[in-house]
């Protein structure tokens, strides 16, 4: 699974989209960060703050041997540059943008799979090796080694609670945001063998909410894969009405399916620690796993 | 989710026959209507099944019985949604009801092709003991759907099996021509002739598509008394959902899984949250017209005490959501009440000095678990 590129310090990075105006801030955030962004794809050729573009990404990963990429295109342009990447080789390919049709997502989902190639997203917020890399906008704030893998529908609410677990001393292992779409590259069960072999990870916090069964999902790969570290989850849109999206594309709960019960029960049977509030969590997994 | 009068307007252009039928939206209207014929049935439109259980299915006989039934549809709710009108459509008796729906299933990255030999209301229960329904995930390729279909209702009784395979075909097409999530029919109507009908259907649309259905788009946005969240998104490119509409609190939160996990935590406590929205920072750009609309939203709330603000700053830099807030709060002078602004990341401090002295009304907080209780105590 490509997920363990991430343990690569120097993992080569691109960036799709890096001539527009949320690409070229970001690249260089990243950059900043320690990523090692060799660099970005974008409508005009030359270099953004010393980082070179190239017109085509097959271009791009021969001049620099880029694995990954973050795809920071307008949503409709999206399938096209993760397909584009895909053929390039790329393997590993953080998808940010948010509001990729959902047929689109489908077919990307299935040429990564073809191929081999792992996508994160869409609409993701991003991913971490805190102290090392991230890929996408989580903001450095937050962001703080130690132990907790944290995976994440949510990039708004990853940030509050992680930023408050770290200034309670509690720092994250690696941060995978998978994204609120319904269709999507990676899901929470995906990553379950990831942090099952990470050694850094001690604990798991997954942030979920209502729509879907990635949840559900989550949970029977946790009893699968006999996995042994201490689990937390939180959980958001216990309160919200029924057939209603609630911002992200994939929080739709209806009748019987997608509720915060179903998770609850799946999650507890699985020994998973549930939460709805921040605050709860907070104070369990920092008793738990603070300094 | 289209409500039902709209779907089959929609899939009957792309070939499926569905019973005549106009949509009514007061019962004073039914007048003039151009009713079909005889005898008929009336449906209140609200995009959530259930309907025929909740009594908002009626079989009439008179234009009497058929304006009472609009009247006691109309402005009805289930399960949170209010029925806008209803479709008034001729009844067709004698006929068999079976099962076809086709579903994007985001786990499998497919379609899932459920067909069943015995549909109606009673299908979901079936469903659940595993009797009757046949299912086979496919590629998303809308030539496969038919024979899918075709080998799916094998043994059934030819006249069913004969009707599902025809109704496959403008089912697929409606499908995935509108990039849809879900297209159902249930149920689908088998004549003693051997003739078909979609008698009853749903059509779930993907929101993100509508940049590129612009035929879809448009009857959204013709129908935003009836979509008013998806109307909305076309317009503004954000997220915004009246949940409460006595609530007491304002909202202006960005991020969908923090404002919808602030809802939940202000409930939790006993509050009235007004409004979820994800009014998404980032994509300011400078310009106050995003804060302008939901601060006047909320102005509207006949109940509203206080706002509640809550920015987390990783990439938006606060001294210009500052600007722009108290830009808006100035474009929105109804809006009397306390706003408790919990802002954290870049920018802090400048925000502070310009919200003391251009927002008298605004108690900035860092914290936001003590935002929530300032806010709480206005409430």
């Amino acid at each position: 699974m490509s997920l363990d590129l991430l343990l690569d310090a120097r993992l080569p990075v691109l960036v799709q989209g890096i001539t527009g105006r949320a690409g070229s801030q970001h690249a260089v955030a990243m950059r900043a960060y320690g990523t090692h962004v060799v660099g970005g794809v974008g409508s005009r050729e030359g270099d953004v703050e010393g980082i070179p573009v190239f017109r085509r990404c097959s271009e791009a990963v021969a001049h620099t041997g880029a694995r990954a990429s973050v795809v920071m295109v307008p949503p409709v342009a999206v399938r096209d540059a993760v397909v584009e990447a895909i053929d390039a080789g790329v393997r590993l390919i953080v998808i940010v943008t948010e509001g990729v049709p959902v047929h689109d997502a489908l077919a990307i989902v299935r040429h990564a799979h073809a191929h081999g190639a792992t996508c994160i997203g869409a609409s993701t917020a991003g991913l971490a090796v805190p102290g090392r890399m991230k890929l996408g906008f989580l903001p450095d704030v937050a962001l703080a080694p130690g132990p907790l893998g944290v995976m994440s529908k949510s990039g708004t609410l990853a940030y509050e609670v992680c930023w408050r677990l770290a200034t309670r001393g509690v720092g994250q292992s690696v941060w995978i945001g998978v994204g609120g779409d319904a269709v999507k590259g990676t899901r929470f069960a995906d990553c379950v063998p990831f942090f099952a072999r990470h050694r850094e990870t001690r604990a798991l916090l997954m942030i979920g909410e209502i729509g879907g069964d990635e949840e559900e999902t989550f949970a029977a790969r946790l009893v699968a894969e006999r996995f042994a570290k201490p689990v937390y989850a939180l959980l958001a849109g216990s309160t919200a009405p029924e057939g209603v999206t609630m911002g992200h594309a994939g929080a739709i709960a209806g009748a019987g399916t997608g509720t915060i019960a179903s998770k609850r029960t799946a999650l507890e049977a699985a020994g998973v620690r549930v939460f709805t509030s921040m605050n709860a969590l907070v104070a369990a997994a920092g008793e738990d796993l603070g300094r | 989710m289209l409500v039902e009068h709209d779907a089959k307007m929609i899939a009957s252009l792309h070939g499926l026959p569905v019973p005549a039928g106009v949509l009514v939206e007061s019962a004073g209207a039914i007048d003039a209507a151009r009713l079909p014929p005889l005898p008929w049935i009336v449906k209140a439109q609200v995009p959530v099944g259930g309907r025929g259980k909740a009594g908002l299915v009626r079989a009439v006989d008179s234009i009497d019985a058929a304006r009472a039934g609009a009247n006691a549809m109309i402005g009805a709710r289930l399960r949170g949604h209010r029925a806008s009108g209803v479709r008034i459509e001729t009844r067709v008796a004698h006929a068999h009801e079976a099962y076809l729906a086709l579903l994007l299933d985001p786990a499998a990255a497919a379609i899932r092709v459920l067909v069943a030999e015995h549909g109606g209301v009673d299908i979901e229960a079936a469903a659940a003991n595993g009797q009757g329904v046949r299912s086979m995930l496919v590629a998303p390729d809308e030539a496969v759907i038919a024979p899918t279909v075709a080998a799916l209702a094998a043994g059934f009784a030819p006249p069913v099996a004969n009707a599902l395979a025809r109704a496959a075909a403008p089912l697929a097409k409606t499908f995935f021509q509108c990039e849809a999530t879900l297209a159902e029919i249930n149920p689908l109507f088998v004549l003693p002739d051997g003739g078909w009908l979609a008698a009853d259907m749903k059509l779930a649309l993907d929101e993100n598509a509508l940049v590129r259905q612009p035929e879809l788009a448009a009857l959204v946005e013709a129908r935003r008394h009836v979509y008013p969240e998806a109307a909305l998104k076309i317009t503004t490119g954000f997220d915004y959902v009246e949940v409460d509409p006595e609530g007491t609190i304002g909202l202006v939160t960005t991020g969908a899984g923090l404002s919808m996990m602030l809802i939940d935590e202000l409930r939790a406590q006993g509050r009235r949250p007004f409004n979820f929205v994800d009014i998404r920072t980032g994509q300011f750009r400078g310009n106050p017209t995003r804060l302008i609309q939901v601060l006047s939203w909320i102005a509207r709330g006949p109940r509203i005490k206080v706002v509640l603000v809550n920015v987390f700053a990783g990439i938006t830099h606060l001294g210009e959501f500052a600007r722009l807030f108290v830009e808006a709060l100035e474009a929105v002078p109804g809006l009397r009440v306390p706003i408790i602004a919990r802002l954290i990341g870049n920018g802090f401090d400048e925000a502070r000095s310009i919200l003391s002295h251009e927002a008298e009304q605004v108690m900035l907080e860092p914290d936001l678990e003590r935002a929530i209780a300032i806010a709480a105590s206005y409430a």
